[in-house]
């Protein structure tokens, strides 16, 4: 019997728009990562601080109101400053921001983590398996191509912190129950989700450059994790050794942390907070460290005149600018290697 | 028309792989020949809009090959001669990615790659693992996942390449129920002449970057008006042998006589020299170039 005996039908269902077939490489790559043990539990890992996060925000909203539900916990509040506790609305930005400060402290690390988990096949195997004709023999441009890689990493690192984000900031509004949350907040929340974008832009098309330079992904991988945890070493032993300002800025990571700080307006709320350190420093140490984490604080050195209290952030001191230039370079880089590496068919076999 | 070429002209560096190329091509099954550097795979490229070209303007299934290159690549569906296959994957997820990297929707086409899937013959395989295929199940799988979104044309790039005799006939099979029985055509680029030849109706040699020759295969192959095949009843070898006897050019070619008539000789001899050793024909034909002549003459006219 013919093998083509079963029939052949053809087909006129609907196609979606060119507009979104990248979509179909991300779900794809989404589905052949989430089999991967590793991917699953850095996910779940990544989740904790986003609950520690809507936690606090969640607790702050009850103080807010002083509902009754915060009663068993009122000695946590006991030793705050008297400003915050007359009038905690006045610094709901200022917890706010540094909620959000200390919550992306964590998830970029995870982040970093997450795209050394998904991102070196992207690339790396399609180049292994000569599944390049597989794309760009389909009605896919090379950019449909590129979006639907960064998708992939867009979607895992989104999960950890687009999703906690805005899970936490609506909790946070849900349980202060005033509009003027939103008034006092919604600059905070655009600057973490374009946050989370920088991230997700950056992270992505540099590892998609990564990916695009080995058809070996355990290559890719070390590359990730030299310019990761390498740069890092570095930044710090020039910082150390030379002292100049741009020394952090060789650290890809101090790079993210340094647009995080200037997204968020780290330094006006730190700023203000500092300024209720007349009020006692351990009233404020309380506000911002949960128990018993403050018992700890409360035995370290008192600090040197002129210095933030050590509990809140220490900002950088170099201008956030450098910070954006050297991602802005590595995003240009990125772009050139992707361009030069994966150039559609049109090369002579 | 199928496509159509005017001019093309593509260079990499100071290699020429298209140069000037045009052609005109009608619907139906077409076979692409032509030695290695000859242009099959620039071509192939070109007309799915994968290259920029240096020259030239075109159109595919009425798509201009510039402008409209997504339109040409959703009407067209390409397998590919590597191994292009995702190891971990199974084959029923591998079809309906390509079907959805086509446009279609998740479910639709999962439901048109178990369809296709058992088009192929491949029913059975689905779940398994695409690695574990052997060369046969790969190609049918390519050429699954080359007709998931129906396309008007599908390009085979060396389909039966490394095949058994029992995996190539089925591609050729495939191949050939596409073309004459799906309403699809059908770009069949191979090096086997056989191949090409069980399949197509068309054919068009490359050479250089150059269109060497081009038509259908029955008007390419020449009916020689003093070459003729003989088959006779008794010995072949003796009635050559009576042949050449006669001053008749005859040589054994297979199970057949070849005979080549000088200017003062006709069939009559033939009939004549049959008569006189008592032997019976059995047929007697003008002998046709085969495909592979048509192939040699053209390449050796373009060196």
């Amino acid at each position: 019997m013919p093998i083509f005996d079963q029939g052949y039908q053809h087909w006129n269902g609907p196609l979606a728009g060119h507009a979104w077939r990248w979509l179909a490489i991300t779900r794809q790559g989404v589905r052949a990562q989430w089999k991967n043990k590793a991917v699953r539990f850095s996910v779940i890992s990544g989740l904790f601080p986003a609950l520690i996060l809507s936690v606090m925000l969640i607790i702050y909203g009850l103080f807010e109101q002083k509902s009754d539900l915060l009663t068993p916990f009122l000695g946590l509040f006991q030793n705050l400053p008297d400003a915050i506790k007359n009038g905690p609305r006045a610094y709901r930005r200022d917890i706010w921001t540094l909620a959000f400060h200390y919550f992306f402290t964590f998830q970029i690390f995870f982040s970093m983590v997450i795209v050394l988990l998904v991102g070196p096949d992207l690339i790396s195997q399609d180049l292994r398996f000569n599944a390049i004709p597989l794309y760009f023999s389909r009605p896919l441009r090379r950019i449909d191509y590129f979006l639907g890689k960064l998708g992939v990493i867009g979607f895992y690192i989104g999960l950890v912190t687009v999703a906690p984000v805005l899970l936490a900031y609506s909790l946070g509004l849900a349980f202060s129950l005033e509009f003027s949350v939103i008034t006092d907040t919604w600059r905070l929340l655009l600057s973490s989700l374009a946050l989370c974008g920088l991230i997700i832009v950056s992270s992505g098309t540099l590892m998609l450059a990564f990916s695009s330079l080995s058809r070996n992904s355990r290559y890719v991988g070390a590359i990730w994790v030299g310019v990761w945890i390498l740069s890092n070493i570095t930044a710090d032993a020039l910082t150390a050794t030379v002292k100049a300002d741009w020394c952090p800025t060789v650290s890809y990571t101090n790079n993210l942390l340094r647009v995080r700080e200037a997204l968020l307006d780290t330094a006006t709320a730190q700023e203000n907070l500092s300024k209720l350190v007349q009020a006692g420093t351990d009233q404020v140490r309380d506000a911002v460290i949960p128990f018993p984490l403050n018992k700890v604080a409360r035995r370290r050195p008192p600090r040197p005149p002129g210095r933030p209290p050590s509990f809140l952030p220490a900002l950088s001191t170099y201008s956030w600018t450098w910070s954006a230039g050297v991602l802005g370079g590595l995003f240009a880089m990125s772009a050139l290697v992707l361009t030069t590496r994966v150039k559609s068919l049109d090369r002579l076999k | 028309m199928l496509i159509e070429l005017q001019n093309i002209t593509k260079t990499y560096g100071p290699i020429a792989a298209l140069s000037d190329l045009t052609v005109s091509v009608p619907e139906g099954a077409i076979g692409l020949l032509g030695p290695n550097g000859a242009g099959k795979t620039t071509m192939i490229r070109t007309l799915l809009g994968l290259i920029s070209l240096d020259h030239g303007s075109g159109q595919v299934l009425g798509r201009d090959i510039r402008s409209q290159r997504l339109d040409i690549r959703q009407l067209v569906g390409f397998a590919p001669e590597d191994e292009c296959l995702f190891p971990s994957t199974v084959g029923v997820e591998f079809v309906a990615y390509a079907g959805e990297l086509g446009g279609m929707g998740r479910k639709d086409a999962l439901q048109r790659a178990h369809e296709v899937l058992d088009y192929v013959g491949l029913g059975e395989a689905r779940y398994r693992k695409v690695d574990s295929y052997s060369t046969g199940m790969k190609q049918r799988l390519k050429l699954g996942s080359a007709i998931v979104h129906d396309p008007k044309l599908v390009i085979l790039d060396e389909p039966t390449n490394g095949m058994d005799p029992a995996g190539r006939d089925e591609v050729l099979e495939l191949a050939r129920d596409l073309s004459r029985n799906k309403g699809m055509s059908l770009l069949f680029s191979s090096h086997l002449l056989p191949d090409v030849e069980a399949v197509c109706d068309h054919v068009m040699v490359m050479g250089r970057g150059k269109l060497l020759a081009q038509g259908k295969i029955t008007d390419l192959k020449e009916r020689h008006d003093r070459e003729f095949e003989i088959r006779v009843k008794g010995d072949q070898t003796l009635f050559s042998q009576a042949l050449n006897d006669r001053g008749i050019n005859a040589q054994l070619d297979d199970e057949r006589i070849r005979v080549i008539l000088k200017d003062a000789q006709g069939p009559a001899d033939i009939w004549r020299t049959a008569l006189e050793s008592g032997e019976q024909i059995r047929s007697l034909k003008p002998r046709q170039s085969t495909l592979e002549e048509v192939f040699f003459h053209a390449v050796a006219e373009a060196v």
